[in-house]
């Protein structure tokens, strides 16, 4: 395991929702694509799409501070991917004529988002845990010791 | 189109209230699932002494604002309450199983519990010292079950009065 920084986590969650209900709100499919673009940029560079937000204005203006707890990286990194995939979903429904698949699409990544952020549930990650369980290639990780699969761990 | 984003937005706040009532609903069944418990002394609260309106409270060394904000409203809290209120801490880190007793998710969490040591409120992240107060005093007026009785007085006293459990 390692250092996780769930502040930055959570403004990624933040960011993810608040950017997807106005995309709906305003009809925007592009903005949707453009969360899924960030999403999927920061699941390439194993960290959160919008880390820039905290680690350039929120946490050295000391609006937010760091949160720092052992845990695994590699399933958020995985649940955002997962995130990602389910925008690309939603952004090819929105574009190929089928709204309300495209908003439904979005409304479930943005529910997901809420999970994570205000329960402090991330349901890609337990879905990762679930595969590490099944030994499958790539998810080699398991659950902090005495943590729920996809829960925020309490501390260490 | 001025309609249509009315519309959608409309739906938005629909959704968005949906999601409030089933959180609501979740933390009023955490409630009951406790209260039906608490026949006996519940889990972690077996320090607190009887007819005293308490705060359990949830905290891990590593919660930065546990240690910058909640800690100091609830020390504000004890120095206005004095001997009305006893604060229980409890680190979920080093005490898993009474964290997860308590269905508790995040930190910090404070649950307010009443004279009878029964669980009344909970509060999901960072609560101002007024809130607290405000469920505390309404805690201590409904010993058992809901039945107004009448607020005792809280005298000041010395803060810190805290108990590890």
């Amino acid at each position: 395991m390692t250092k996780v920084d769930h502040s930055a986590l959570r403004t990624n969650q933040a960011a993810i929702i608040t950017l997807l209900i106005v995309a709906f709100v305003c009809n925007w499919a592009w903005l949707a694509a453009l969360v899924m673009l960030v999403m999927a940029y920061g699941t390439l560079r194993r960290q959160p799409g919008f880390r820039a937000i905290y680690s350039e204005i929120l946490k050295p203006r000391g609006w937010v501070k760091p949160d720092v707890l052992n845990d695994n990286p590699e399933p958020h990194v995985f649940a955002q991917g997962f995130g990602a995939v389910v925008l690309l979903g939603a952004t090819a429904a929105l574009y190929l004529g089928a709204p309300a698949a495209g908003w439904a699409l979005v409304w479930l990544v943005v529910a997901l988002a809420v999970l994570n952020l205000f329960v402090g549930f991330c349901a890609g990650c337990a879905v990762y845990y679930w595969l590490n369980r099944l030994r499958l290639p790539g998810f080699a990780k398991a659950p902090p010791a005495g943590t729920f699969p996809g829960m925020r761990p309490k501390g260490n | 189109m001025l309609s249509d984003t009315l519309i959608r937005l409309g739906i938005a706040a629909l959704i968005i209230a949906a999601g409030l009532a089933a959180y609501w609903g979740w933390n009023r069944w955490q409630m009951r699932r406790l209260g039906r418990a608490s026949t006996g002394a519940l889990l972690g609260l077996e320090t607190r002494p009887d007819n005293t309106p308490a705060v359990l409270y949830f905290r891990t060394p590593e919660c930065v604002v546990c240690a910058t904000a909640q800690r100091p409203a609830l020390d504000r809290l004890k120095a206005e309450l004095g001997s009305g209120v006893q604060v229980i801490e409890i680190d979920a880190a080093a005490q898993p199983a009474v964290a997860d007793y308590w269905g508790v998710l995040s930190v910090p969490t404070t649950f307010i519990i009443n004279a009878a040591g029964q669980p009344r409120a909970i509060n999901h992240g960072l609560t101002s010292k007024d809130k607290l107060k405000q469920q505390v005093l309404s805690a201590a007026a409904t010993p058992s079950g809901g039945e107004p009785a009448q607020v005792r007085e809280l005298e000041a006293a010395p803060v810190h009065e805290t108990s590890e459990a």
